[in-house]
């Protein structure tokens, strides 16, 4: 018996040589094309040695999975990582330099939503492979993820990520789950500040506030829309966020919401509980996701993850 | 001390000026000769460097008949050919119709604030614009969207309305036509205005529309705009000798036997044809419409013979400077390239307005 589980032991690790020696499996590109996040079906003819990407969230996804060697072309504001601004810049947001694009060749370009109605059809009509990612909601940059990694010939580093990140949600939602509604501070994230403007419901934040723990005052909004003073002051909210680190006069929304005197009334202020995030981590749907949502938990229940 | 001249007297001196009529011929050689020039410059130029030698031998290429070994990449005729070339003949195109459409509305409206936006053409493109970037679903056929679509009939739907507005039985009264175009371009206004605000993540799409651009120019796109250009522009031309008579008062201009009615809701279809057009893919444009007829104007006088074709040209010259200055500036990042037309047209028009300090004719 002892023989025999040896022998069966033996067994298996012939079998993981062979697959040491044999072609790692997931270098090669799915047949039928895959799906992107926009329904397009996109071909590619191998795995993709030169990518552009043309959002700062796709370039820090391409970087999280290794890809940093492939990437030959970025945008002005990919900040993140480091290695990301080496990297040729191809325009704007939503400016695509589209003769930068050509001359780099690329056999990979990583659009967004936002690219849909223009550069998107301008790239493919000069023969250009492009995949859209269009990431809203926390599962959907899981997903986006998993969709690169496919794509790229990166299945396991992207599965990796993946399991991570949900692991950490998951650290984060074990203890806001069992909170009862009067547990859930009332929450106001404001993205700007003239005109005053919020996430309303369907956005990330607001979802990041929920799983947080938290009850954003916008929830009857809808994305990002803008919001009266009346309407903040009447919500009285116990937690006041900013998202700042956005271009020039980044931290005014944060200095607002600090010393607007007709905002000096509300709990959040009384109570001195007023913070600012980068938006850079909180705004973009890469996999730096997850650590702004440690973050809102840590702003929104400190009691609950001050140890973390 | 007494005078003392040598030579001929002043009176017999020879007038060293050409006929008005050579000169202005000569004027349309020249700029035909320049727009041709210009294409080719501005096409060498962009934000990824390639060898001036390269371009030409590339061009050259195209030519019937010419057939040059190629020592250039693929990647490299891809950017000439099909980015470069397109938006530099696009941004003719749009050029040369804005500033025809421009002087022919001043002409026929007698009135020098005159510009191809006048009568509702740009805010109704607008809001077909807008209404088309809300719509849930995607459309596409003939190499373009459902956008440039939905603008060109907002253009034309829209001065059709203030076309039947403004209609007196069988005349259209000027100052009506032009007061209901305003009115109603301001109503079209604030209802973009509406939808952008309630637009969410597709406001950027619309910021950047409504802001004008030549960024993704296409052969396609050219392919739509041009028979549009092409009509309106020779039914235009036909009828430069008409205009010339209606810069009299209308009444005169029915006695010279000119039918008035007639002529101008022919220009006026026509003018607005080639401004939708242009319109519908590129945005709107400001600046180019309202001042190249008035410097081509205060250069080579106010013959509509003259004046339609010069404006056409030069037209077609400024705007394609004006966007390679848009694109190359700042590259890669683009300025918008009714920003440019503003900061270049209007100091040149106010130096000609210095310069030559005569009366404008309109």
């Amino acid at each position: 018996m002892k023989k025999r589980l040896c022998y069966f032991g033996l067994l298996i690790a012939l079998f993981g040589l062979l697959a040491a020696c044999a072609p790692p499996a997931q270098e090669t590109v799915p047949s039928g094309g895959v799906t992107d996040q926009l329904g397009r079906t996109v071909e590619l003819d191998g795995i993709p040695q030169r990518i552009v990407s043309l959002a700062p969230s796709n370039t820090e996804i391409l970087f999280a999975l290794g890809l940093d060697d492939r990437v030959v072309g970025v945008t002005e504001y990919c900040n993140y990582p480091e290695a990301a601004k080496d990297k040729e810049v191809i325009g704007g947001f939503n400016t695509v330099d589209l003769e930068r694009v050509v001359a780099l060749s690329p056999d990979l370009i990583l659009a967004t939503s936002m690219h849909e109605d223009e550069a998107l059809r301008a790239l493919e009509n000069r023969g250009l492979t492009v995949f859209a990612l269009d990431p809203t909601t926390l599962d959907e940059v899981l997903e986006a993820i998993g969709l690169v990694g496919e794509i790229t010939g990166k299945v396991e580093e992207a599965a990796g990520l993946v399991n991570d990140m949900k692991e950490r949600m998951s650290a984060v939602t074990e203890k806001t789950d069992s909170l009862s509604p009067e547990q859930k501070p009332r929450v106001f994230f404001i993205t700007w500040h003239d005109p005053l403007m919020t996430p309303g419901s369907g956005t990330r934040h607001d979802e990041l506030i929920q799983m947080a723990g938290g009850v954003n005052i916008a929830r009857d909004l809808t994305s990002y829309a803008d919001i009266s003073l009346e309407a903040v002051i009447e919500a009285d909210p116990e937690v006041m966020i900013a998202g700042v680190g956005m271009g020039a006069g980044d931290d005014l929304p944060a200095q607002f919401i600090r010393t607007e005197p007709r905002l000096g009334g509300t709990d959040a202020r009384r109570n001195d509980r007023v913070y600012e995030v980068d938006v850079d981590i909180a705004g973009r749907p890469g996999p730096r996701i997850v650590g702004a949502l440690e973050e809102f938990a840590r702003l929104i229940h400190p009691e609950l993850f001050a140890g973390d | 001390m007494t005078p003392y001249r040598t030579g001929p007297s002043l009176t017999e001196l020879p007038v060293p000026v050409l006929p008005q009529r050579r000169r202005r011929i000569y004027a349309i050689i020249g700029l035909l000769a320049a727009l041709g020039g210009v294409i080719v410059f501005a096409t060498t130029l962009g934000s990824v460097q390639i060898p001036f030698t390269t371009t030409f031998r590339l061009l050259l290429d195209q030519m019937p008949g010419v057939d040059i070994a190629s020592t250039w990449q693929s990647t490299t005729e891809t950017i000439i050919l099909s980015i470069r070339l397109p938006r530099v003949i696009l941004a003719g195109i749009v050029g040369a119709a804005l500033s025809i459409a421009g002087a022919t509305y001043q002409g026929l409206f007698r009135n020098p604030l005159a510009d191809p936006y006048l009568i509702g053409v740009a805010q109704g493109a607008a809001l077909g614009a807008v209404i088309g970037f809300s719509l849930p679903f995607q459309w596409q056929g003939a190499g373009f969207g459902i956008i440039p679509l939905l603008a060109f009939t907002g253009a034309l739907v829209t001065v059709f309305v203030v076309y039947n507005l403004s209609r007196v039985g069988k005349t259209i009264p000027v100052t009506t036509l032009i007061l209901a175009g305003v009115a109603l371009g301001a109503l079209c206004s604030s209802i973009v205005s509406y939808l952008i605000i309630t637009s969410g993540d597709k406001m950027h799409g619309i910021m950047f529309w409504l802001m004008g651009s030549f960024s993704l120019s296409e052969w396609s796109e050219v392919r739509v705009v041009l028979p549009y250009f092409i009509t309106g522009v020779t039914i235009i031309l036909l009828y430069a000798r008409s205009l010339n008579v209606m810069q009299l008062d209308e009444e005169q201009a029915q006695q010279l036997g000119v039918d008035v009615e007639k002529v101008k809701r022919i220009l006026l279809a026509a003018a607005t044809l080639i401004t939708a057009a242009a319109v519908s893919f590129v945005g709107t444009i400001g600046f180019v419409g309202i001042i190249i007829p008035h410097i081509v104007r205060l250069i080579w006088g106010p013959d509509y013979r003259f004046l339609l074709p010069l404006s056409l040209l030069s037209g077609a010259v400024f705007l394609i400077l004006a966007d390679l200055v848009a694109r190359t500036a700042l590259a890669p990042m683009e300025i918008p390239v009714g920003v440019i037309t503003a900061i270049c047209g209007a100091p040149f028009f106010l130096y000609i307005l210095r310069r030559k300090r005569k009366v404008v004719f309109f």
